[in-house]
C-alpha cells in the first residue's frame, strides 16, 4: 500500500523527468539550434524551437500517455497481457473512417476540426460500440468472447479497406498510408489540440477515479462482487474511457502500436499492479517514451523522417523482454 | 512488490536517452547546440525548391542566384547539388527548410507537401503550391512561379520553348504507328493510363497508349489484360546507365513470358533514363526525343537521354 503522499512525490518526480526530457528532445534535432538564438527569439533558431519541435513534442506526449494508459486499462477489463488500445477493432474503425473521408473527398473541416481527424474519431468510437453489442450476446463481460468479436471486426474491416483501397487515386492512398503507419505532425490546429486534451483528460480523469474499484476487479469477477464492485456497472464505463482515451489519440496522429502493449507491462514490473499508482506512471512512462522515440526518428536517418512506430518497436521490445525475463513475477493471477 | 523501482526507472531512460545521443551521433549531424545557422543576406528572394522538377523550373527561369535550398532529389542540373538539401521529395524536413529562412517555398500539391506548407505558412513563410499532372498544368505552374518570382517573361519563353520542342516532334513517331506502353511496375504489373501525360506526348508525336483503361491515372494490370493491350513498344525506366543494361536483361527475361505481344516477339522493349521520363519539367522535350527514338528505332536500342 502507498500513501498518497508517496504517489504524488513519484508523480511529482515524473513530471519532472518528462519536462527534463522534453526539453532536451526539443533541443536535438535535425537543424542544429542555438541556445542564445532561441532564448533571444532569433529567427530561425526560436521558429524551429517553438513552432516545429515543441508542437509536435506535446503531441507525442498527449499520445503516448493516452495510449499507455488505456492499455493498460484494456489489459485489466479484458484479463488479457495481450490486450492493447486497438485489440477492439478501434485501429481498422478509425483507418476505415479515414479512408472514407479521403474517398469522399472531404476537404472540408468544420471550425478548424478536419474531416478526417472527425471520421477517425467518430469511426474508432462506432467500431467500438459494434465490438462491445457483439461481444454483448457472448454473456460475459470482458470475456474471450469480446477480444474474439474485436479480432474479427477487425479483421473484417481491414478487408473493407484493402477493398477500397483498389478504388482509390493513387494520391488518396497515400494519404490512408500514411494514416495506417502512424505520423506525429508539428502541425496540429489550436481546436483539435483543445477537444482532444479536454476528451483524453476526461478519459484518463475517469480511469483514475475507478482505479480502486478497478483494483479489485484484478482479483477476479467473484472476488470483485464479493468485494461490493459491481462488474456489470463499472465495466462499460472504465470501457467507454478507455475507448476515449484511444480515439482521441488515434484522431492525432493514426496507429502508433507497441506503445499501448510494451509501457503498461513496463510500468506494471516496475511499480506494480495497483492502479492508483499504475495509471500515472504509465501515462507519464509512455509520453517520455514516445517523445524520445520520436526524437531518434527524427534524426536517426538525415532528413528521412522514419515511422515513429519503426523506433518504439525497435527501442522498446528488446528493453520489454529483458525486463520481462528479470522481473518476472505472476502480477495477472495467471502468470504472464 | 516493486523491486528498486528508481533503478530501473533511471536505467530504462538512461538507455533511451544513450540511444537517442547515439543516434545524434551516428547521424553526424544535428548535434545539440550549433551556430547560428545561415548569415544574413541582402537578397529578398531566397527560395526553397521541393521537388526536383520544381528545381528544373527554378533553374530554367535563370533563378539559381534566389535558390537557397532544395530537395535531396533534385540532381538537375548538375549545379543543383551544391545547395542545402531540405530532406526527399515524399518526406520534406520542415527544420531544414526553416533554417535558410526562405521567403518562399515552392511545394507540390500532394498530402505530405500540402501539410508542410500549411506549418510554414503558419510560420509566417510564404508558400506556392502547384500541381503538375498534365503538360497544361506544367505551363500553368511555370506561369505562376514566374509571377511569383518576377520572371513572368522568362517564364513565357521557356514555356515556347518547351511547346516548340514538342511540336518539333509532332508526328514524328505516325508512321511508326505503334501502340507503346509505358510500364512503371513490374510486380504487379502497372502501367501509365490514359489520363497521364504520357498519352498526351504519345499522342503528339503520333502513336497510341496502349493502355486505353481511364479509371486509374496508373492502372494495375492483370497478365490477361496486359497480353490484350497488344502493346508494339514497351517502356520501362531505369536510373543511371549501369542500370539499364541490368534492367535490360532482366527485362527481356521478365516479358519472355508474354509471348503474344509484338513488343515481347520483336524485342521492342526500351529502356529511358527515368528522370528525363518521370519528371513533368523543362526537360520533357528530351523525354520526348527519348520516347519517339524508342518508338521509331528498329533495332533494340536505348532511348538516349540528350
Amino acid at each position: 500500500m502507498i500513501t498518497s503522499r508517496q504517489l504524488l512525490k513519484e508523480i511529482g518526480f515524473g513530471v519532472g523527468g518528462l519536462a527534463a526530457v522534453v526539453l532536451l528532445c526539443a533541443l536535438i534535432g535535425s537543424e542544429p539550434l542555438s541556445l542564445e538564438g532561441i532564448v533571444k527569439g532569433r529567427q530561425p533558431d526560436a521558429q524551429i524551437f517553438f513552432q516545429v519541435r515543441l508542437p509536435r513534442l506535446m503531441l507525442a506526449v498527449l499520445v503516448g500517455a493516452a495510449l499507455a494508459s488505456s492499455g493498460a486499462v484494456f489489459q485489466v477489463l479484458l484479463r488479457n497481457p495481450l490486450a492493447e488500445p486497438y485489440i477492439l477493432g478501434i485501429s481498422s474503425g478509425a483507418g476505415l473512417g479515414v479512408m472514407l473521408a479521403v474517398l469522399a473527398g472531404f476537404q472540408w473541416s468544420w471550425g478548424e476540426l478536419s474531416a478526417q481527424s472527425l471520421f477517425a474519431f467518430i469511426g474508432a468510437l462506432a467500431t467500438t460500440a459494434l465490438v462491445w453489442w457483439i461481444g454483448g450476446f457472448t454473456g460475459r463481460t470482458g470475456g474471450p468472447g469480446m477480444i474474439l468479436a474485436g479480432v474479427v471486426v477487425n479483421v473484417f474491416f481491414s478487408a473493407v479497406i484493402m477493398l477500397l483501397t483498389a478504388l482509390a487515386k493513387a494520391g488518396q492512398i497515400q494519404t490512408t498510408l500514411f494514416w495506417l503507419m502512424g505520423f506525429l505532425s508539428s502541425y496540429t490546429e489550436m481546436k483539435i489540440w483543445v477537444v482532444s486534451v479536454f476528451l483524453a483528460g476526461a478519459g484518463f480523469g475517469i480511469l483514475l477515479w475507478l482505479s480502486p474499484q478497478l483494483n479489485i476487479l484484478s482479483l477476479g469477477t467473484a472476488q470483485a462482487r464479493s468485494l461490493g464492485v459491481v462488474p456489470e456497472r463499472l465495466f462499460p464505463i472504465a470501457f467507454i474511457a478507455a475507448s476515449l482515451l484511444t480515439s482521441a489519440a488515434v484522431s492525432l496522429s493514426g496507429l502508433i502500436g507497441f506503445v499501448g502493449l510494451i509501457v503498461p507491462h513496463s510500468v506494471r514490473l516496475i511499480f506494480g499492479p495497483d492502479h492508483r499508482r499504475l495509471l500515472p506512471m504509465c501515462a507519464l512512462f509512455g509520453a517520455m517514451f514516445l517523445a524520445i522515440a520520436d526524437t531518434i526518428a527524427r534524426i536517426l536517418i538525415p532528413q528521412a523522417q522514419l515511422p515513429v512506430g519503426v523506433i518504439t518497436a525497435l527501442a522498446g521490445g528488446p528493453f520489454f523482454l529483458l525486463l520481462m525475463i528479470r522481473q518476472s513475477k505472476p502480477v495477472y493471477g495467471g502468470g504472464l | 512488490m516493486a523491486r528498486n523501482p528508481f533503478t530501473i526507472w533511471v536505467s530504462f531512460f538512461g538507455l533511451l536517452i544513450g540511444l537517442m545521443l547515439a543516434a545524434v551521433l551516428l547521424s553526424g549531424r544535428g548535434w545539440l547546440f550549433g551556430e547560428a545557422p545561415v548569415p544574413s543576406r541582402p537578397d529578398s528572394l531566397r527560395i526553397v525548391s521541393l521537388a526536383p522538377n520544381l528545381t528544373e523550373i527554378l533553374f530554367a527561369l535563370g533563378l539559381q542566384d534566389k535558390i537557397v535550398g532544395v530537395s535531396s532529389d533534385s540532381n538537375f542540373p548538375p549545379q543543383a547539388a551544391q545547395y542545402k538539401k531540405v530532406g526527399s521529395f515524399w518526406n520534406p524536413d520542415v527544420e531544414a527548410v526553416l533554417s535558410v529562412r526562405p521567403s518562399l517555398v515552392v511545394t507540390l500539391g500532394f498530402a505530405q507537401q500540402a501539410n508542410l506548407a500549411a506549418l510554414l505558412e503558419k510560420a509566417g513563410c510564404q508558400t506556392l503550391q502547384v500541381d503538375i499532372d498534365t503538360i497544361d498544368q506544367l505551363y500553368g505552374a511555370i506561369r505562376k512561379i514566374g509571377r511569383a518570382t518576377g520572371s513572368q517573361e522568362s517564364a513565357e519563353r521557356l514555356i515556347k520553348e518547351i511547346a516548340d520542342g514538342l511540336e518539333a516532334y509532332r508526328g514524328r513517331a505516325a508512321d511508326c504507328g505503334r501502340k507503346v506502353l509505358w510500364v512503371v511496375q513490374r510486380q504487379p504489373l502497372r502501367a501509365a493510363g490514359k489520363n497521364t501525360y504520357f498519352t498526351e506526348l504519345l499522342e503528339t508525336a503520333g502513336a497510341v497508349n496502349a493502355v486505353q483503361s481511364a479509371v486509374f491515372q496508373y492502372p494495375p494490370l492483370s497478365e490477361e489484360q496486359f497480353l490484350l493491350t497488344g502493346a508494339d513498344v514497351i517502356i520501362e525506366t531505369a536510373d543511371s546507365s549501369d542500370d539499364w543494361q541490368r534492367q535490360k536483361a532482366s527485362a527481356e527475361i521478365f516479358y519472355s513470358r508474354f509471348k503474344g505481344i509484338p513488343a515481347v516477339e520483336q524485342g521492342r522493349i526500351c529502356i529511358v533514363d527515368s528522370d528525363l521520363l518521370c519528371r513533368l519539367g523543362p526537360r520533357l522535350p528530351l523525354a520526348m526525343e527519348a520516347i519517339v527514338n524508342c518508338i521509331c528505332s528498329q533495332k533494340l536500342e536505348q532511348g538516349k537521354p540528350q
